[in-house]
């Protein structure tokens, strides 16, 4: 693995699987240095761009172009995820990690949960 | 960092983000592990959380399993008869069903709060209710099976029960309930504000058309949302009765019961917001008994983010994920768009609407109760509409005369009332005749006849035909008719 590069691996449930192929885990590669605009696309040579190092707003807008199949209104919106979207990092609240600005760390587990199903 | 200056000017002047949690990462309960859930702005690690769950679960249903409440404080808990939970596969009804197993019916120790020290189940058997919805909600397709997966997984300790939402129009259910048998096919006739009940010549729809019928003729998406959940409400009310189940449980979460209360209010079912939340239910058997059934939603202190966590964290198994489609426009899906919207940036709102509302009571109480949902009715609220509503002279009754230069064809529209039984407005509350005649957003006036109506309405109002047509009422009968005018032996 380079160091240029984080491993993680990503699950969904709560029906959210339905949107990633009706997979609920996946191993994804990402670049460690992304575009601070959380554009997904590769960094260019230049030194003109602005970067930051990987975090789960990049990550969501990662797996929206990468991984999402349909409807991406139902898992982003505001450069977040949906309201009634739950993230665990590493078996935690992401709100104690500090939600979107958490930045990734190689081996990461990242679970993405919807809370919006029957009752 | 400034958090007042101009944010377009200046690059730091941005309010600093306020964390989610009150003080620091570690749990709240313990103070030594680190957390791993913010509640509300409470930390707690995943050891804590799960006694906290079943706390707050034991806390809201075990004052009520007991007939009286100081019956539960001296001698543990012993309710009055069996327990129905309604599952519908969703999450809460998953967390409530898997709450049930480990609480009452798995061997354990003694933990903190516990109110039933003899241990055991209060309840003598424990049944599990699915209900249908196929028929109507397409999405919802070959989920019974895996339903009954679900709960027969638990082993031998829940009976499963499967029900159809057909059965609400469906004569074999409703005797197999133990409901007194009619016989006059009766349907509804929507003429204007006023609804008629009407004679049918015969009776030979099959449930399921009834049942479609019934959907179809509902006005609006918001009147079918509520419809379906009001047929819902009462054959799990009618099914406990059936089964002996003093308990009906449900899996309403905190976050769903804010929705539904908002919901509710805002189609004009205010007066019974008392019963969202809990309900005691009579059924008015034809012998002249009165079978009770408390209706209670053990996880209203707990919210859907901490159901997500308990249904992840004990790998259980939701199935019910048809709500996620979204797209919907009625009136409840978007207060959970709202709810939902809210509860992210402001949790601690949406538990204070649960709250608030737990302290409204109405003013004067009534035995009189509707239709179709079978919740009370305020008295003189037809009346009251009556008085505060803009309403079309075509939906004024025939004594009243219109102004000349108002020509109105025919006069009122109400010529075909003589093969009517009679107006059923006065028996209906104000939220389900609101749901019936309310204007579609296209405008079309709900003008419709030969509704089918769902069997516990038909059954009522064949006794009420009886007393009308002169038909010889028996003694039990005529004890029901008439049971809320009589005064209690003892007094």
């Amino acid at each position: 693995m380079s160091s240029d590069n984080l491993s993680l691996k990503i699950e969904f449930g709560g029906g959210l699987e339905l949107l990633f192929s009706k997979q609920r885990s996946h191993n994804i590669t990402i670049p460690a240095i992304v575009r601070k605009d959380d554009s997904t696309s590769s960094l260019p040579q230049e030194n003109d761009v602005e970067t930051k190092p990987a975090d789960i707003t990049y990550l969501i807008h990662h797996l929206r172009d990468h991984l999402l199949k349909e409807r991406p209104e139902l898992f982003i919106e505001n450069k977040t995820v949906r309201p009634g979207i739950l993230v665990l990092v590493n078996d935690t609240d992401w709100e104690l990690e500090g939600e979107g600005d958490y930045q990734l760390k190689n081996g990461d587990e990242i679970v993405f949960i919807s809370t919006l199903h029957g009752g | 960092m400034s958090s007042c200056g101009n944010p377009n000017a200046e690059a730091d002047a941005l309010m600093t983000r306020r964390p989610k949690y009150d003080r620091s990462k570690a749990c709240v309960k313990c103070k030594s592990k680190t957390g791993n859930i913010v509640i509300r702005h409470a930390v707690y690690c995943k050891d804590c959380f799960f006694p906290l769950i079943s706390l707050r679960f034991r806390r809201t249903l075990e004052p009520h399993v007991n007939p009286t409440l100081d019956l539960h404080r001296r001698k543990g808990l012993k309710a009055s008869g069996n327990l129905l939970i309604g599952f519908s596969g969703g999450l809460g009804s998953t967390v409530l069903l898997d709450l049930v197993q480990k609480t009452y019916l798995a061997p354990r120790e003694r933990q903190d709060g516990d109110q039933n020290p003899n241990g055991g189940c209060p309840w003598p058997k424990v049944v599990v209710a699915h209900i249908d919805t196929s028929s109507v909600l397409t999405e919802v397709q070959g989920e019974s099976c895996r339903i009954r997966g679900v709960v027969e997984s638990y082993g031998a300790v829940f009976e499963y029960l499967p029900l159809r939402l057909e059965d609400a129009f469906d004569q074999k259910w409703w005797r197999s309930v133990g409901g007194p048998d009619f016989v006059h096919p009766t349907g509804l006739d929507i003429i204007n504000e006023d609804m008629f009940l009407k004679l049918l010549s015969s009776n030979r729809t099959s449930p399921s058309s009834a049942l479609n019928a019934y959907i179809a003729s509902l006005p609006t998406q918001t009147a079918v949302a509520s419809g379906i959940q009001a047929l819902v409400r009462v054959l799990l009310l009618y099914t406990a009765v059936s089964t002996h189940a003093s308990h009906l449980l449900l899996g309403t979460s905190l976050t769903s019961l804010s929705i539904s209360l908002i919901s509710s209010i805002s189609q004009g079912g205010g007066y019974s917001i008392k019963e969202e939340a809990q309900e005691e239910w009579s059924d008015n058997n034809e012998d002249g008994t009165d079978r009770t059934v408390r209706l209670v939603r053990p996880l209203r202190e707990v919210g859907t983010k901490e159901c997500t966590l308990w249904a992840w964290w004990n790998d259980l198994t939701v199935i019910g994920k048809h709500r996620y489609s979204g797209g919907r426009q009625d009136i409840s899906a978007l207060t959970r768009d709202f709810i939902v919207g809210l509860e992210k940036d402001y949790p601690s709102t949406v538990s204070a609407i649960a709250r608030t509302c737990n302290k409204l009571t109405t003013k004067e109480s009534t035995n009189t109760k509707c239709l179709f949902c079978e919740r009370p009715v305020q008295s003189g609220i037809q009346e009251w509409k009556h008085k505060i509503s803009i309403r079309s002279y075509r939906d004024l009754g025939p004594d009243i005369m219109s102004p000349p230069h108002m020509n109105l064809e025919g006069g009122s529209s109400g010529d075909s009332r003589p093969t009517h039984t009679g107006p059923v407005a006065s028996n209906l509350c104000y939220a389900c005749h609101t749901t019936w005649t309310s204007r579609s957003i296209r405008g079309n006036a709900a003008s419709q006849n030969d509704i089918p109506i769902p069997v516990w309405v038909a059954s009522r109002s064949d006794h009420h035909n009886d007393l009308r047509n002169g038909r010889k009422v028996e003694e039990n009968d005529l004890q029901y008719l008439i049971k809320d005018f009589l005064l209690d032996s003892g007094s």
